[in-house]
């Protein structure tokens, strides 16, 4: 039997992994299973992952659109380009596919929404913005459940924290 | 002083089976995804722009006081054959061994913690532990992140996180896995079943067994799936947690074996470790298959000898490419397992 992965050399290994809860099996040469085996890295299978998914959200790969979507203004990449290779060209590409990007998220991670670290520099204020649309939330379920109390804390809290950050978050806190 | 050749000579620190649970988890890795702000992911860049990136990451590795005794090797300088070992080593990955411009990867003493600049992102820093640690390792690669990032402006954003060349790592970057040996499950018949209870969890199972039987081998990564959504702490904690239950139910299982099966598995043992210390020929499959009955074997307290910190070792260097270091340039494949019979014999000298 030939290798199924070089389909040159002899398969002398079976490689087995789990794919949405069923065991696939490849027979593999030694050097292919080397690659892929115990030492091998998640990554090369995040490439295929994210090409499916994408088939997936838009109804079947083959649909081909005329449109290439958007393109990042920073880096150059469109979004056609994206689908294709599964990576993004740079940080800027997020928000220029942000539309498309926010289902796939989802459709990967279960969420659209950091709740993680943050850098400990916190440059630019993400730590205190992250932290300011955390309490925004937090209000919304307040006035949901009518804890005024509650909810007249936390909107002072965001006023203050807004003005900590210099005013650069003017939404409305009483969303 | 550590340099590449001290680093070759020696095995992994993480393999020496001293840390949690070590009969039935090997190791545990906990690795960052990380990119510089304003820079073109190593994807796209020029190679310019990869040059100044490695320069930029090396410069503030240089000054974090967590790794102050590492190697660094740029990747251009580093033959084919050392590349294969660093990838069996877990020190970069099979892509990362092809070419690429600006690449460069980073050892620390025992290659407990480790990083490679310009792979998929512009770096992916990593921590291994022996046995079950998932919290820890995380606790330790945090620590070092948290200094780098005093000299690295991130990719971030406060609604997506750290922002990575690839959306599956977006959020935390943060991947979390444990390298088990499920020999009982895969001598109970029970494997395929585990695992897929496994991925019901939002888990991914990765496994590698040899030619012939599924219940042989039996060693599987088992590792987070998402990264967004989640604090790092509870994506390290739910993997130490399912972990957990899988090294107990595993207890179960070899229990059970041995209840129900005993002289078969002193029989499977014993022939095991007489084919290893008297084989003239053999292929990694063949060890991988037949250490893990040994490994099986001294868990269950069978043998003594070899002890697990050898046996794991032993899985690292009959790889290909550590053999390939001891027996020169493009051997064929039956050199290679002769070579390979010899170390595994001299290994295990003394046993017989
Ligand atoms: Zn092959
Ligand atoms: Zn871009």
């Amino acid at each position: 039997m030939k290798c199924e992965r070089c389909g040159s050399r002899t398969a002398t290994v079976r490689y087995a992994e789990v794919v949405d809860g069923s065991l696939t099996t490849w027979h593999l040469c030694e050097e292919c299973a080397s690659e892929r085996g115990v030492t091998g890295s998640l990554t090369s299978l995040a490439g295929p992952l994210v090409n499916i998914l994408m088939g997936l959200l838009e109804g079947g790969g083959g649909a081909a659109s005329v449109d290439s979507g958007p393109t990042c203004p920073r880096c150059g990449l469109t979004y056609e380009a994206f689908r294709r290779a599964g990576r993004l060209g740079c940080g800027t590409c997020y928000e220029a596919f942000a539309s498309q990007l926010k289902p796939l998220l989802r459709r990967i991670h279960g969420s659209t929404d950091h709740t993680g670290g943050v850098p400990s520099t916190d440059e630019g204020g993400h730590f205190r913005r992250k932290e300011i649309s955390k309490l925004k939330r937090e209000l919304t379920r307040a006035v949901a459940a009518e804890d005024y109390e509650r909810a007249a804390e936390l909107r002072d809290t965001v006023r203050a924290r807004e003005r900590e950050l210099g005013g650069t978050e003017t939404g409305d806190v009483d969303a | 002083m550590w340099t590449l050749e001290t680093m070759m000579s020696e095995a992994a620190g993480w393999l020496d089976a001293s840390g949690p649970e070590p009969d039935v988890v090997l190791s545990t890795r906990v690795r960052l995804a990380r990119n510089l702000s304003g820079e073109t992911f190593p994807c796209c860049s020029s190679d310019e722009e990869a040059e100044r990136v490695r320069e930029r990451v090396l410069s503030a590795v240089s000054s974090c006081n967590y790794l102050t005794n590492v190697l660094v090797l740029r990747m251009e300088d580093v033959d084919a054959v050392t590349r294969r070992v660093l990838v069996e080593r877990h020190l970069i990955s099979a892509a990362f061994a092809e070419d690429g411009a600006g690449r460069a990867v980073v050892a620390g003493e025992g290659e407990l913690v480790s990083a490679m600049v310009n792979e998929e992102d512009h770096l992916r820093l990593q921590c291994i532990r022996s046995g079950l640690s998932p919290v820890d390792a995380w606790r330790m690669v945090e620590r070092i992140d948290s200094e780098l990032e005093r000299n690295l402006h991130y990719a971030f954003s406060s609604d997506w996180g750290y922002l990575t060349a690839c959306p599956t790592n977006v959020g935390t970057g943060i991947r979390v896995s444990v390298l088990t040996h499920l020999a009982g499950f895969s001598r109970t018949g029970r494997i395929a079943q585990v695992l897929k209870s496994i991925s019901k969890l939002g888990l991914s199972v990765r496994g590698f067994y040899g030619e012939g039987s599924a219940a042989q081998g039996g060693f599987f990564q088992i590792s987070n799936q998402t990264t967004l959504g989640q604090s790092e702490e509870d994506i390290a904690n739910t993997v130490e947690r399912v972990a957990g239950q899988l090294v107990n139910l595993e207890h179960e299982a070899r229990s059970e074996l041995t209840r129900t099966d005993e002289h078969r598995l002193e029989d499977e043992v014993w022939r095991a470790r007489g084919i290893l210390a008297n084989a003239r020929m053999i292929t990694s499959a063949e060890v991988m298959d037949l250490a893990s009955s040994l490994r099986l074997g001294v868990a269950l307290g069978i043998i003594d000898a070899p002890g697990l910190a050898a046996l794991n070792r032993l899985l690292v260097v009959t790889q290909p490419g550590h053999l390939g270091r001891t027996c020169g340039e493009t051997p064929s494949a039956r050199e290679r397992d002769v070579a390979r019979a010899d170390l595994v014999r001299r290994s295990l000298a003394g046993l017989n």
